[in-house]
């Protein structure tokens, strides 16, 4: 395959604030992100889904763009935005025509430097929140399947283990100096870094970012909790209850080894192997071949945006009239068949193909109409947590080094009972019945 | 609208110069065979995308049974007369290819991306799934099986259940009127309705392959000839279907989901096709009512009022009879407000011309998302196979944002006057019966159904 070679070029301000720039021309387009590195794992104890709820009071005003400026500015410029929290990052971005690039810039300025929100907008979005979790979870068959129901399983450190989205009394006692404390402390622009995609020449890019966000005052370096997990040694199980869908699912999680290291990149591989879509072994097995499962996927979620304990994981619906056991059965035999023979040199070449493939993809992949997210996403992570950007166009040498035994000596090594979590969401009686 | 209009501040910096947007060349050939191909070429990744589209869908092939199409489209990729599953799917790692095979109402189709440097085989591996399937009987019984699990489960989510019953609603006995097979019509299948739905269907003459990567247009069109070019097969005789009946004045459909802690809303009118000469109109004017962010409904009920987290509208364009619709999942206690709030947002629109300066905002914002499939491979084939199903000008993507730009405030106010026929809107909302038929109820005359469609009285 062509070596792809993205062109990158970084720098930071005095203030501290990070600025990467990927120039590309195609499109008269541009996609600009601003990234914090501060995600739902940090956030405060007893504020559960607070770094959600304060990633909706960024939209509803700063200092120059009172509430209802910052979406009108950008759509009205014919672009769209939107923000997401994630475990160890918060992401503000918009992909506009390249001619209202330094409007955004100077919309991404404007609230870094001043957040302007008061109560009546927080009680606002504590409500739309709030119908946020119902349609995603409360309200939905399998809602915050696997995402919410195995965190709490599989790990014991609070910042791992707590409700992201949210436990609703804390989001009602969220108050208005929460909001400030979070910004003062996480929303300073030596915890962020700013991305420019497209449609930009690089001196232009950075003479706005300069003129723009330079006098923005750096902060305090922000402390952030210890996510780290204390080693596991036995197998976790837990139970949910299963209100509206109507099959047994079950979901298994893997502790995956830290990034950045050889056996991370044999268990990406491995991964592949057994979740890599129809062709994966998981699928073939359980859904194809033994026909226990209905609906199989999974992986390692995300892989490059983590900075602290993830998990590989597995997801299951399976056919009523099969037991949790017998499909647990089915999963294991698998597992224990990678263990023992490992994979093929043919299959190897095909997984590492498939993979370089799939990279390309990620980097080039919009979301929700935003071009390029996939490559400003890395180009963000592999900053924040590893101060090299450039990161973007050798992380793949790493992957494709991977030898077969390599990948046996992972399975051994990291799918082992003493390493999983297993949540079984069981439809209740009445959603059973439902059904039949 | 209860929010105040918010000056803007003078420091907002204006908009550069634009540069000009230009659409890629399209280059489209007919196969001697009567396929309809068209390359266009996009150099962003080293990849490419493709979609091998059937004019034909669930809808064209109801009266052998709903959601034939869609099996036929499913079990397509279990086997041909060369290769058995297993084969398929690893040859598909070893391209680093994604494929998959789905129907919608109108068209059927095999969807693909690759590697560059290995499009040919892919290319032919697409070809031998769109003439040369076995539908092993294995493979159709498995599938069948999956697709009565699947089909139980849609109806336990709210928005499948608010879809299929305003459908059902808008066009009754035509097919358009079925989103779903009944668990029953799954159990009824048989291999040879999928064989005939194959033979009939996927020919060279009712197919259009749409390709658009990182490839030399005419290395790619040799190779197009000599993979797709003994395909043979005419096309299919067309169906033809009754028009519906365009229901008249207010209706209230409950779907009762008992434990439901929201309310899904769904309302909906006839509408209009996207070869309707109305057709951009109808999409500024949506995009001002409920189809943005910052749109009108938008801002009332989630950033004014909290309702909801995610209401939108949208025009809904299948390939004989479009419809306008505008949704939000609520909580439970604003069923009444929200709907109330949905209606006069509506009314608004057909009784005030919209300020020049909102329009100018919404004309801005449509002809600048309009761009955006530019910059990536999928984005760009989304936008070409669109024009070509509906078979709309060949210039259509270079005048669209001239014709948004064109509009005026009197365009939009008849166009929301013809289509958002907000006394002729037919109302789903699916959730707790106890909680929500009083406030329905205020909205026109109501029915309630359980989630497998059946009356309650």
């Amino acid at each position: 395959m062509k070596q792809l070679q993205i062109a990158i070029e970084s720098t930071t301000l005095a203030n501290g604030l990070k600025v990467v720039i990927a120039p590309e021309t195609t499109a008269p387009v541009v996609t600009i992100g601003v990234y914090y590195k501060i995600g739902f794992r940090l956030e405060p104890k007893g504020r559960s889904g607070f770094a959600h709820l304060f990633e909706h009071m960024m939209f509803q005003g700063s200092a120059n763009a009172p509430k209802m400026q910052h979406i009108k500015l950008i759509n009205s410029s014919g672009g769209v935005l939107n923000g997401s929290t994630h475990y160890d990052v918060t992401n503000y971005y918009e992909a506009v025509p390249s001619n209202a690039l330094e409007r955004v810039l100077w919309l991404e300025a404007d609230r870094m430097r001043a957040l302007k929100v008061d109560d009546e907008n927080l009680r606002n979005q504590r409500d739309v929140v709030k119908e946020e979790v119902r349609v995603n979870v409360l309200n939905q068959p399998y809602g915050g399947f696997p995402w919410l129901d195995l965190p709490p399983v599989a790990f014991r450190n609070w910042a791992n283990s707590h409700n992201f989205y949210g436990d609703f009394t804390d989001l009602d006692a969220a108050d208005l100096s929460d909001v400030f404390t979070f910004f003062k402390t996480y929303y300073v622009p030596n915890n962020a870094v700013l991305l420019i995609l497209g449609d930009v020449k690089p001196e232009e890019g950075f003479a706005l970012a300069k003129k723009l966000f330079a006098d923005i005052p750096a902060g305090p370096p922000p402390p952030f909790a210890d996510p780290t997990e204390p080693e596991q040694n036995e197998e976790r199980r837990g139970h949910v209850e299963e209100k509206f869908g109507t099959l047994p699912a079950i979901a298994i999680g893997y502790v995956v080894p830290k990034r950045r290291t050889a056996d991370w990149c044999a268990m990406a591989l491995l991964d592949q192997a057994l979740h890599g879509g129809r062709a994966g072994k998981l699928y073939r097995e359980l859904v194809l071949e033994k026909q226990v499962a209905v609906e199989l996927d999974g992986g390692i979620d995300d892989i490059f945006g983590y900075n602290g304990p993830t998990q590989m994981v597995t997801r299951i619906m399976h056919k009523p009239e099969f037991t949790g056991e017998t499909a647990m059965a089915a999963f294991d035999q698998v597992i224990r068949e990678i263990q023992e023979n490992g994979i093929s040199e043919d299959e190897l070449a095909q997984l590492k193909v498939k993979w370089q493939s799939d990279f390309v993809s990620l980097l080039e992949n919009g979301h929700g109409g935003m071009p390029r997210y996939g490559l400003m996403h890395l180009l963000a992570c592999f900053t924040l947590f590893d101060n090299e950007p450039q990161l973007v166009n050798s992380i793949l040498d790493g992957f494709l080094a991977v030898k077969r035994e390599e990948i046996q000596a992972a399975a051994r090594k990291y799918l082992v009972k003493e390493k999983r979590a297993i949540v079984f969401r069981t439809p209740t009686a009445s959603s059973a019945k439902e059904a039949a | 609208m209860a929010t105040p209009a918010v000056e803007v501040n003078s420091a907002v910096p204006g908009l550069s110069a634009e540069r000009q947007v230009t659409w890629p060349k399209r280059q489209r050939v007919r196969l001697s065979n009567g396929l309809d191909v068209i390359l266009v070429e996009s150099h962003t990744i080293p990849k490419f995308h493709g979609e091998l589209f059937l004019r034909s869908g669930n809808a064209t092939v109801i009266e052998r049974g709903p959601g034939l199409a869609e099996m036929t489209a499913t079990v397509l990729r279990t086997g041909t007369s060369k290769r058995v599953s297993r084969q398929i799917e690893e040859d598909l790692r070893r391209l680093g290819a994604d494929l998959s095979s789905y129907a919608g109402a109108d068209t059927s189709a095999i969807s693909f991306a690759g590697l560059s440097e290995f499009a040919e085989p892919l290319l032919g591996l697409v070809d031998e799934l769109a003439r040369d399937a076995a539908f092993p009987e294995a493979e159709f019984e498995r599938e069948r099986r999956q697709k009565l699990e699947e089909v139980k489960l849609s109806r336990t989510e709210p928005g499948f259940l608010a879809g299929e019953r305003l459908r059902k609603v808008l066009f009754g006995a035509h097919p358009y009127g079925v989103v779903s097979p009944s668990e029953e019509q799954v159990a009824a299948y048989k291999r040879d309705d999928l064989l005939g739905v194959y033979r009939d269907f996927y020919t060279p003459e009712n197919a259009l392959l749409v390709l658009v990567g990182d490839f030399q247009p005419g290395a790619m069109l040799k190779s197009v000839e000599k993979v797709f070019g003994a395909w043979q097969g005419k096309k299919p005789v067309p169906s033809v279907f009754a028009s519906p009946a365009n229901p008249r004045s207010r209706h209230v459909y409950l779907v009762h989901q008992p434990g439901a802690v929201q309310t899904q809303i769904l309302a909906g009118c006839h509408a209009i096709t996207r070869r309707h000469p109305d057709w951009v109109k109808l999409g500024l004017t949506n995009s001002l009512y409920g189809g943005a962010f910052n749109s009108r409904l938008v801002m009332n009920i989630r950033e004014d009022k909290g309702y909801t987290y995610s209401p939108r509208s949208g025009v809904n364009a299948l390939r004989q009879h479009g419809y306008f619709s505008v949704s939000a999942a609520v909580r439970n206690d604003v069923v009444a407000a929200s709907l109330t709030e949905i209606f006069y947002e509506m009314d608004k629109l057909r009784s005030l011309p919209v300020p020049e300066p909102e329009l100018a905002d919404a004309q801005n914002y449509l002809s600048g998302v309009f761009s955006m499939g530019l910059a990536t491979q999928g984005g760009l084939l989304g936008q070409i196979a669109v024009v070509a199903l509906n078979e709309l000008p060949d210039d259509y993507l270079e005048t669209y944002r001239a014709k948004v730009r064109a509009l005026t405030p009197a365009d939009l106010l008849e166009t929301a006057r013809k289509y958002l026929d907000s006394a002729n809107m037919q109302i789903v909302v699916v959730g707790d019966r106890a909680q929500i038929e009083s406030q329905a109820a205020l909205f026109g005359e109501l029915e309630v159904f359980d989630a497998q469609g059946k009356h309650l009285r």
